[in-house]
């Protein structure tokens, strides 16, 4: 019988298949490891470790870097798990870390890994100095007063204060290791074009606006890759990927419409994978008097305004059961001991509760500016247009406005903006979006668009915060942070992102909430 | 005729000046680089650090005078993204779009000439109909739509062609078809009335008459003067190809200069845009100046009239 599928195969294919061998056949027959093409929506401008930082590099980074510490997704759904990457060991004194570093690790280029290379990589002259190589280190390095190498295989890290998350720390992107003597000789730009790691994989090609190409290294720590090759192609249209996917020129495509997924699923021969990212979107309240007539400087006006969203709703009906709203903010599942699953939503759903906030503040009915940068966040736009209709219901009109790129979104006057906020700087602590993001140095209260003043508690809070040295005392603080950021409620969390990839069903593949697509070790195995 | 060529050059330099100058003043005022390159959440510090690396500290006034400097030395600068030379990035992208560019224009010609040839000689039978039919389809068809119709029947149905990008001729089938689509419509629609224009002429009556043949009529006496519409059609439409282009290679994935202006645009990635800008408008003049030497040839009223 003819199908759809086989009707092509019968018709046209067997003269089409002499000129053009899809990615089908990429998976060698004679034992030779296999070359993966995956197609992304974008690549990003660089492959620094911290100046190239994006969703779209994140992907890829592990494949070409190695961390120093690394977080287990295998044995720990929530990666809280810390275990031995190019550290092998690591111990605190005070407010000294000392890092002992595995032996015999090579670069890319062949040059053995030294202590020295990664007090390059985490110091000052590269992130945290007066004019770094790659200024925005200084956000992930706060506190950072020396590192040192030792000797040849021991590194020391000092901090301004008691720092017992710098292990944590490691695992993000100031812990990718760089060549020293080879990122100064090039330059930061030029390594950035052709970077040298220490993973599995190394950078053969890249054209940043077209394709990244990687070939297997076999002399990486962790032992020989599974594919001889990986390609990376944009493809920004999604049909696109989805038709190349399906007839097998590529192996694994990332980035699915929510909608496309069911769509996607229904072929034999793909799997979707997916998982919840550590990131949030939300808006901010601009809560300060800029506009002057801004009438959500009352604090009333914000709660009822949170106190009107059905989020749940909201989220069930765009995105089925694949993410949640988080009730209470920064109470996130990936907290570990500090999520408390039983804690009460102050500000739960209620219109009635809603409508005697609006009256307490106010509010003359005038019009709410909401900017929305287009297409930046999966369903955000539809899922403004229903907020906006719930806040008609209270007597609260709010015009969402939607913009082309984030300086017109951050261009006055607006009430409210969106955003999205990281939960994984720390693993399994609130410091990221709790205060690194909100807190004194953050652009939410220090750039020209700033929506916010922390008050005063929440300082003090923050404080008590970043000293808290034992999880009881980190606990205790985190809290009545969390509380003070409350009172003011500057911004209101809408759900938990997801990613997600689709790929050939006959390859295994765990998808990691950091997004990250490890092409290697127990993250991916071929078929055999 | 050193006049004429004169006004022509002048006219040429004063169109690149203003291309030039519109693109700065808009990109200027469209948004920060800064901010479009670094992301939301980049702080206040790193974003002054990259505006005085760029120099886009400096006055605006000064930084147009630069630019223009550049440009007329043929400096294209250095891309904002990732800090290579524009010239290089372009030449790197530039072949991919001509190849696209020319399969797509080899279509358009060998299906839209004849098939307006064919619809005027046949006017009003069923003939003419099916294709206007078929050129007003292909004139009124948007570019992505097609094209994305193209990949879910060719790539995900039929799995026949591949899907996006490039390496085999295979691959070049649907975005060159897809950009000539609206070409061909065009040429099909412009051809048909100009033949229907000449075939009523007195000299081809007089050649029917003198008894040359049918096919010798059609393609030495009618063709040639109907030639200079077609021609015209053509030289606009070399710059649709370039414009076309910039959709048909982001649903193809198809890596030329109409996918880097794109994400150049969006990035904010000025000096790219700007070396973009002028390389297509330097496309539109020569594609004009060349239909411009061709109606010489084709006409010798026009060369006489120059002289």
């Amino acid at each position: 019988m003819i199908s759809r599928r086989n009707f092509g195969k019968y018709s046209l294919a067997a003269g089409a298949s002499t000129l053009w061998l899809p990615g089908s056949l990429a998976l060698a027959q004679d034992g030779s490891r296999p070359t993966l093409t995956i197609a992304v929506d974008n690549l990003w401008a660089n492959i620094n470790t911290i100046n190239g930082i994006s969703t779209t590099t994140r992907r890829f980074f592990p494949n070409i870097y190695s961390h120093l510490v690394e977080r287990d997704y295998i044995a720990d759904e929530q990666g809280l798990t810390l275990v031995p990457g190019l550290a092998t060991e690591w111990s605190r004194d005070g407010k000294v870390w000392t890092l002992k570093l595995r032996e015999g690790v090579k670069f890319h280029n062949g040059e053995t890994m030294t202590a020295e290379d990664v007090a390059f990589t985490l110091g000052p002259e590269r992130l945290w100095g007066e004019t770094p190589f790659e200024p925005r280190g200084k956000t992930f390095t706060a506190g950072f007063v020396r590192v040192e190498a030792i000797d040849d295989l021991t590194v020391e890290i000092e901090t301004e204060r008691e720092d017992p998350y710098i292990p944590g720390k490691l695992t993000g992107y100031i812990g990718f290791v760089v060549p020293k003597k080879a990122y100064l000789e090039m330059g930061v730009d030029a390594f950035g074009q052709a970077p040298i790691g220490t993973g599995p994989y190394r950078v053969t090609l890249f054209r940043s606006g077209e394709v990244l190409e990687m070939e297997a290294f076999d002399d990486c720590w962790s032992g020989p890759p599974p594919a001889q090759k990986l390609i990376w192609r944009i493809v920004p249209e999604f049909a696109g990927r989805m038709a190349g996917l399906v007839s097998g020129e590529f192996e694994f495509i990332a980035n699915i419409p929510t909608d496309q997924e069911a769509q996607l699923a229904s072929y034999d021969n793909v799997t979707v994978a997916r998982a919840l990212a550590g990131n949030y979107p939300a808006f901010a309240f601009n809560t300060r008097p800029d506009p002057e007539d801004n009438p959500l400087v009352d604090v009333n006006l914000r709660k009822a305004m949170v106190q009107a969203i059905d989020m749940d709703a909201i989220v069930q009906a765009l995105f089925g059961d694949t993410t949640f709203h988080p009730a209470v903010p920064f109470n996130f599942p990936e907290y570990g001991d500090f999520y408390d699953p039983e804690m009460v939503n102050p500000l739960p759903y209620d219109p009635e509760a809603a409508r005697a906030l609006v009256e307490a503040s106010g509010y003359d009915g005038q019009v709410l500016r909401w900017h929305i940068t287009r297409q930046f966040y999966p369903n955000y736009e539809a899922a403004a247009e229903i907020m906006v209709e719930q806040w008609r219901q209270i007597g609260v009109n709010v015009q969402a406005v939607v913009l082309d790129n984030f300086e017109l979104v951050y261009t006055r006057p607006y009430h409210l903006m969106n955003m999205s906020m990281s939960t994984d700087f720390i693993p399994g602590d609130p410091y990221q979006p709790l205060w690194l993001d909100w807190g004194p140095t953050a652009s939410r209260s220090t750039a020209h668009w700033k929506t916010w003043d922390p008050t005063p508690e929440y300082l003090a809070a923050g404080k008590e915060f970043e000293e808290a040295i034992t999880f009881e005392e980190r606990k205790a603080a985190y809290l009545k942070l969390s509380q003070a950021w409350q009172d003011v409620t500057p911004g209101y969390y809408l759900w938990k992102s997801v990613y997600n990839w689709a790929h050939r069903a006959d390859i295994e593949f765990v998808a990691r909430p950091d997004g990250e697509m490890r092409m290697f070790g127990d993250y991916m195995a071929l078929p055999a | 005729m050193t006049r004429f060529w004169l006004i022509k050059l002048l006219r040429t330099v004063i169109t690149l000046w203003f291309v030039v100058s519109f693109t700065f003043i808009v990109l200027r005022t469209s948004g920060d680089p800064v901010v479009a390159l670094l992301g939301a959440d980049a702080l206040p510090a790193e974003i002054e650090h990259f505006r005085e690396l760029w120099g886009l500290d400096r006055s605006l006034f000064t930084q147009y005078v630069s630019y223009v400097g550049q440009m007329a030395t043929g400096q294209f600068g250095i891309s904002l993204r990732d800090s290579r030379p524009v010239l290089e990035i372009i030449l790197e992208r530039l072949p991919a779009t001509v190849e696209l560019g020319l399969a797509a224009f080899a279509i358009a010609a060998v299906i839209g000439i004849p098939a307006g040839i064919v619809a005027a000689l046949q006017r009003g039978k069923l003939t003419d109909r099916i294709v206007m039919v078929f050129a007003v389809f292909g004139f009124a068809l948007p570019n992505f739509f097609l094209g994305i119709l193209l990949i879910l029947l060719f790539s995900l149905y039929l799995q026949v062609l591949p899907s996006s990008g490039t390496g085999t001729l295979l691959h070049l089938i649907m975005p060159a078809a897809t950009l000539a689509t609206f070409t061909a419509g065009t040429l099909a629609r412009f051809t048909r009335s100009a033949m229907l224009e000449v075939l009523e002429r007195p000299y081809m009556r007089a050649a029917a008459a003198k008894g040359v043949p049918f096919w010798k009529r059609v393609l030495l006496h009618a063709l040639p003067n109907a030639a200079i519409p077609i021609v015209t059609v053509i030289g606009l439409n070399l710059g649709q190809l370039v414009a076309g282009a910039i959709v048909v290679e982001s649903v193809f994935a198809w890596p030329g200069i109409g996918r880097l202006l794109v994400v150049a645009v969006s990035q904010r990635d000025l000096a790219v845009v700007q070396g973009l800008v002028l390389v297509i408008a330097v496309t539109m003049v020569l594609a004009n100046l060349a239909v411009d030497l061709l109606y010489g040839l084709l006409d010798p009223r026009i060369r006489e009239g120059a002289k």
